[in-house]
């Protein structure tokens, strides 16, 4: 596996904030929202995080890999498929739909 | 080549006096000089200068390391290729090499303090809004909900005092 991307297996985050937290080079931001949800059977609502936004700032990431280590949902992953090249930095900026791994995007 | 690492400590004022001896010895390739801050290692305000030299056919190796305040003697004049190190050593650390060369070597000249002293404080990490201080436990109508005031609040690796206004 080449250390190209860091991909985001959206539907394993469950948006703990702990590769924003250790991120060394503050790349990552994450917005998300707590919905209740309600199961059958159960006396209370259950608290689920929904995640709205994931981005990661490729014109700072420096690919040290530790959000993917530090992940304890395994939903960061190395990927093959690099960040563009481009002269703009605001490209670099990449979010949920283009952050997926190789094969979903 | 022997890969157990040597390392000997030398006094500030024999650094110079060491490495000629050395390269008499026959310790002629220079692999590199690079300082390290020792402040928060040990409390000691100092800096440690580092060098490694080898023999050509690499069948052994010497690093030598001195602990300094802020000047030690250039060895620049013994090994040129070494002016290009102190220069960046002097500019990182603020470190005088004294006879050596003193023109900056990457840095603007209006940058201030050494960035790699523990002392500098970093501009873009004061003033940049940490991503991980979001807290995605509060609602809107500004209730908490989970254990998010549990959470450090200050990010890793930087130190309390830069944070106070």
């Amino acid at each position: 596996m080449k250390h190209a991307f860091i991909a985001l297996i959206e539907n394993k985050c469950t948006s703990c904030m702990l590769c924003v937290r250790e991120c060394p080079a503050w790349c990552i931001h994450l917005d998300s929202h707590t919905v209740d949800v309600n199961d059958e059977g159960a006396r209370r609502p259950r608290k689920v995080n929904v995640l709205d936004s994931f981005d990661i700032d490729y014109s700072l990431c420096m690919y040290c890999g530790v959000c993917i280590d530090v992940c304890p949902f395994d939903a960061l992953a190395w990927d093959e498929h690099r960040a563009l090249v481009t002269t703009n930095r605001e490209d670099m900026l990449l979010g949920i739909d283009e952050l997926g791994p190789s094969g979903n995007s | 080549m022997n890969r157990s690492f040597t390392w000997q400590p030398v006094e500030p004022e024999d650094w110079r006096g060491e490495v000629e001896e050395l390269l008499r010895q026959g310790f002629n390739y220079f692999d590199f000089l690079t300082g390290v801050d020792c402040e928060n290692v040990n409390g000691d305000p100092k800096c440690e200068v580092v060098a490694h030299l080898a023999k050509p056919d690499l069948s052994d190796s010497l690093f030598i390391y001195t602990h300094i305040i802020d000047e030690l003697a250039s060895i620049s004049d013994l090994i040129p290729g070494a002016t290009w190190h102190e220069r960046e050593c002097a500019e990182m650390f603020g470190i005088r090499f004294n006879g050596g060369a003193t023109q900056l070597l990457l840095r603007h000249e209006d940058l201030g303090q050494p960035p790699l002293r523990k002392t500098t404080v970093l501009a873009a990490r004061v003033l940049t809004p940490w991503p991980g201080g979001a807290e995605p436990e509060i609602k809107e109508d500004g209730r908490k909900v989970g254990n998010s005031s549990l959470r450090r609040q200050r990010p890793p690796g930087v130190p309390e005092s830069w944070l106070k206004p």
